[in-house]
């Protein structure tokens, strides 16, 4: 058996953060004993209408989230108990709430730093309405193997080594939530365990005292003693002693206090919680608190370091009078563990997973991204810049610095063409449109492709099968292309010519030549330039054709190429884009004239059949 | 509970039509010529200047000066402030109007679990003290004021006469609705007297306690709280409150100086039986501290730099319970940050460090500790299986 909290407790908790995280420990000790989980709804006004989710076992419970304890209930009638984890300074109106609510017969406030007032309002109106009010700041109410109502009793682990998933043979009151778990566990160890633990709080007026648990305690036949851990200030111990001395009482009491150090300091230095405060003439005080439990003969140990020893004797009495039976515990190896999470069985090596997808150049798992095994920030360090990043997740190498160097110029010669090109103007179109950063640069990135930008891999691919298959014979490899694929990527300009040259060619041919690096595909299509500029003025090597040359040399893939110039026409891109919102670029709309209406006149429609 | 300082426990008198002497509160010396020209009072009456501060025993100490015209108040005010007195400077200054009188009463309020007691008596100063029986109460439920009848009987019961009943009761209805609506939870006026000048009550002096928590509902709260042990706060003290206001769970620090044991515990109840035990060995507590909550490991750190700054230390006890939701791990990687920290400033020579814990990563954080013996920390670890306190008796007694 066990007090207040059992296998009955249906709970709604109120409150947000908090709440959830003392939802998923409730979870947790249901797994461990076997029970239905107890947590029926939320009550959180900003999450209202949505649920959340609880792992349970190896399951996710769904938990609705209501505006108000009324839908609650309403919806949930067979909750009993609220836990209240709402904020110090509306916790009372959560509180009101729930002594108010007819389905709610249990109401545990976790909530600290409530005003005294607020809880001295609250002390009131609930035995005006007779149901009991624990807190506030209490940590929560475990019932062994029962019910767990908050997140009292600590991590899963703990759960077990305290023997929680069964009940023994003592109560336990305290107003600190860490002791409450360190007399859990010294009951394990020293005793067969415990029934039901109960944190009241430590606040100045906890709402329920000591007084009201043993009296329940005293009916409940399971619990044959009780442990009370006290503190300085209030009159809760003094209360307590009054009703064990009051007349015989079937449970043992065991009583300790903690304050005596106050006597060798300073006066008036207060430590502790909140209620720890001494009164005027002595009285509150911790001798005076042991001196008048002793006196009403509960068992008082002399430090709490002695506790331990005090709990085995009255547990070896209770045996030698036959009160208490030996427990024959399962080992806790028995018990069930908590569902690992995938990671964790992947880590332990017992399970293999099908990779989804395999990649080879880029790690972020450890502390800072690796580009090919290198760290970003040593990159940085030993002087590598954005060419070297590029020749990395782009072909996996670690480019020279000659090679670095011609990929920087590749991307200065190509970040813009100005405003009227076609990616240039799509992303132009887009930004007086209104349109966002990313999706307007994205409507200029789409005109790449055969005919604005997009020529570089095919003019490497052409000019490699070049090289490859008429090595020395340019007039058959253009004949070749005439025959089967059409004019050559890469060869022709609209505007330019031989005697107008484009100074980015220019530009890129001087730097390949006097950086000297290896350029048998540039060579190949100067070759073919010879020839095709014989035929035509304007047939010469483009700067698609010259870039996708230069890169091939470098031994970048055929198919990495149109990246150079998206990457780079991106910078001017997104200059276009702010450039038009800074300048306020009105909505454009084309001028009629400068479309060709060829389109039929206006006619009758016919009646339709 | 948060003690006011005089000068703002008067402003809450005087909200609620307390009459108390008229008076001034000034941190800057310069002040004074000025106020002298604004308040006729001050060039009138004979006046009382007093440290605006929460040190205890002002009288012998010398920081109250009695029975002044206006150049004796000055030059007291401006002696008086700056000087330095248990560590602390004088920064505030109250100058009040001093009412020559012939009887002393004794009024207060005091918050009870199930409401408050009015409490009454025909005498003040230290008469209440040595008279305590004589004093009168009568009861007031929470949400509920003290009607007429009440409290014209308790003051009869005090032995009030004549009109005196009628001025004493009204003047206690102001001060239950001052605790009452200031969220109260002392408040005294002792003593209490008649000023012959008008021939009203007027509270010569005002003890103030409020409850810290119900600050959120009252936005005019806009002076700080004083301590209430007799000396003002270090600024060690200080820095942590200012971090305990501002961070989930919460970190106290409070020092005692001269002492050789050195308390890092976790938690609000844990942390004193620690301190208990000290006591009862006979060890010299240097410090009270606790973190509960599962504060920030930087919060958990700043308290642990303070702690090793404690001058004369020889042992620090990181002791705790089991924690419900405090993590471990994460909580002593701020207390191991801060022991490198002080041990890279030279301050853990000779310093034993004295571990126990349990709760939430309670193996890796233990693990992380006993690591510190390689680094050349003097540490002894222990887990849940060591009773709470023992590591004190090992520390002490060896």
């Amino acid at each position: 058996m066990s007090i207040v909290a059992n296998k009955e407790t249906k709970v709604v908790i109120m409150g947000g953060v908090a709440g959830v995280n003392a939802a998923k420990r409730m979870a947790e000790f249901s797994h461990l004993c076997g029970l239905e989980p107890s947590v029926t709804s939320f009550v959180y006004p900003p999450d209202a209408g949505k649920s959340v989710e609880i792992p349970f076992g190896s399951q996710f419970l769904s938990v609705p989230v209501y505006k108000t304890l009324a839908e609650a209930t309403k919806e949930h009638p067979e909750s009993n108990t609220a836990l209240v984890y709402i904020g110090a300074n509306r916790a009372y109106q959560g509180c009101m709430d729930a002594l108010d609510n007819p389905s709610i017969k249990f109401v545990s406030m976790i909530t600290e730093g409530v005003a005294e007032k607020d809880a001295k309002l609250l002390i009131r109106h609930s035995k005006k309405v007779g149901k009991l009010l624990n807190g506030p700041s209490a940590i929560g109410i475990m019932s062994a193997g029962e019910c767990r109502l908050g997140v009292i009793g600590g991590e899963y682990n703990n759960l077990k080594l305290s023997k929680l998933h069964r009940q023994g043979s003592f109560g336990v009151i305290t107003k600190s939530g860490g002791l409450s778990n360190e007399i859990m566990w010294m009951l394990s160890q020293f005793a067969d365990g415990s029934t039901t633990t109960i944190g009241i709080g430590g606040d100045a007026y906890p709402c329920t005292d000591f007084v009201t648990y043993l009296e329940m305690f005293e009916k409940d036949q399971q619990t044959k003693a009780v442990v009370i851990v006290g503190e300085m200030g209030g009159d809760l111990e003094e209360k307590a002693a009054a009703w064990y001395a009051e007349k015989p009482r079937r449970i043992k009491l065991i009583g300790v206090v903690s304050g005596f150090c106050q006597e060798s300091l300073p006066k008036g230095m207060k430590f502790g919680h909140a209620g720890a405060k001494e009164g005027q003439h002595g009285e509150g005080s911790a001798r005076y608190k042991s001196d008048i439990m002793t006196k009403a003969g509960v068992i008082v140990p002399p430090t709490f370091g002695d506790l331990g020893s005090t709990i085995k004797q009255v547990y070896e009495d209770l045996k030698a009078t036959g009160q208490i039976k030996e427990i024959d515990d399962v080992p806790p190896s028995q018990l069930p563990d908590l569902p690992r999470k995938v990671e964790e069985v992947i880590k332990a090596g017992d399970v293999q997973v099908q990779p989804l997808f395999k990649t080879t150049i880029s790690d972020d798992r450890g502390e800072e991204p690796l580009y090919c095994g290198y760290a970003a920030s040593e990159l940085i360090n030993k002087g590598y810049e954005i060419p070297h990043v590029i020749g990395l997740l782009w072909n996996k190498r670690l480019l020279n610095d000659k090679e670095a160097e011609v990929i920087r110029r590749i991307i200065m010669l190509s970040a813009d063409h100005g405003p009227c090109v076609s990616g240039a103007l799509g992303t132009i179109i887009a930004a007086c449109a209104g349109i966002g950063l990313s999706q307007s640069v994205a409507a200029g990135l789409i005109m790449i492709g055969p005919r604005f930008g997009g020529a570089v891999t095919d003019a490497s691919k052409y000019f490699n099968y070049g090289l490859v298959n008429y090595p020395n014979d340019i007039p058959g490899f253009l004949a070749y292309m005439k025959k089967d694929v059409g004019p050559v990527p890469g060869i022709g300009h609209r505007v330019k010519s031989v005697k107008n040259p484009d100074k980015r060619v220019e530009e890129l041919k001087r730097c390949v030549k006097e950086l000297g690096l290896r350029s048998p595909h540039l060579d190949y299509a100067l070759e073919v330039e010879k020839v095709t500029t014989g035929k035509k003025d304007n047939l010469i090597l483009n700067v698609d054709g010259c870039i996708a040359c230069v890169l091939t040399d470098l031994g970048f893939p055929a198919d990495s190429l149109n990246g150079f110039f998206i990457l780079a026409r991106t910078i001017g891109m997104i200059g276009h884009w702010i450039d038009q919102r800074r300048e306020g670029g009105r909505l454009i709309r084309l001028y009629n004239y400068l479309v060709n209406f060829a389109v039929p006149r206006r006619r009758e429609v016919p009646d339709k059949k | 509970m948060a003690k006011v300082l005089e000068g703002p426990a008067m402003e809450l008198f005087n909200k609620w039509g307390i009459r108390t002497p008229r008076h001034v509160v000034i941190s800057d010396t310069h002040q004074i010529d000025g106020l002298v020209q604004s308040n006729q009072w001050m060039r009138e009456c004979k006046m009382v200047v007093k440290a605006h501060e929460a040190i205890g025993s002002r009288m012998k100490l010398g920081l109250v000066k009695v029975e002044l015209d206006v150049d004796q108040a000055v030059a007291a005010a401006k002696e008086i402030m700056g000087r330095t007195i248990q560590g602390l400077t004088i920064s505030q200054v109250i100058i009040a109007e001093m009412i020559p009188h012939q009887e002393e009463y004794y009024l207060a309020v005091k918050s009870l679990r199930e409401g408050a007691e009015v409490l009454m008596a025909k005498f003040g100063g230290i008469e209440v003290e040595e008279n305590w029986e004589k004093v009168t109460k009568t009861f007031v439920e929470v949400g509920e004021t003290p009607t007429d009848e009440q409290l014209e009987k308790c003051a009869k019961e005090a032995g009030f006469s004549g009109e005196m009943v009628e001025k004493i009761r009204k003047f206690a209805f102001r001060l239950f609705e001052c605790y009452d609506n200031e969220d109260g939870q002392y408040m005294e006026i002792n003593p209490l007297t008649i000023n012959p000048a008008d021939g009203k009550l007027v509270a010569l002096d005002a003890v103030v306690l409020l409850d810290g928590d119900a600050r959120f509902r009252h936005p005019d709260w806009s002076f700080s709280f004083a301590p209430e042990f007799g000396r003002a706060y270090t600024d060690d003290e200080k820095q942590i409150m200012e971090i305990d206001s501002r961070v989930k769970g919460s970190v106290k620090f409070i020092e005692i100086p001269g002492g050789e044991v050195a308390m890092l515990p976790a938690g609000g109840g844990a942390s004193v039986f620690y301190s208990d035990a000290v006591v009862a060995l006979g060890g010299s507590l240097a410090n009270y501290a606790e973190y509960s909550g599962d504060p920030p490991a930087w919060a958990v750190e700043a308290l642990t730099d303070k702690i090793c700054s404690l001058p004369g230390i020889k042992h620090i006890i990181v002791g705790g319970a089991i924690a419900n939701f405090t993590d471990v791990k994460a909580t002593f990687t701020g207390i191991i940050a801060g022991f490198r920290k002080a041990k890279e400033e030279g301050k853990m020579s000779g310093v034993k460090i004295w571990v126990r814990r349990g709760g939430p990563n309670e193996a890796i954080g233990l693990d992380y500790m006993r690591k510190l013996s390689d680094e050349g920390f003097d540490i002894q670890v222990f887990d849940r299986y060591t009773p709470l306190t023992d590591l004190v008796k090992f520390a002490l007694k060896g």
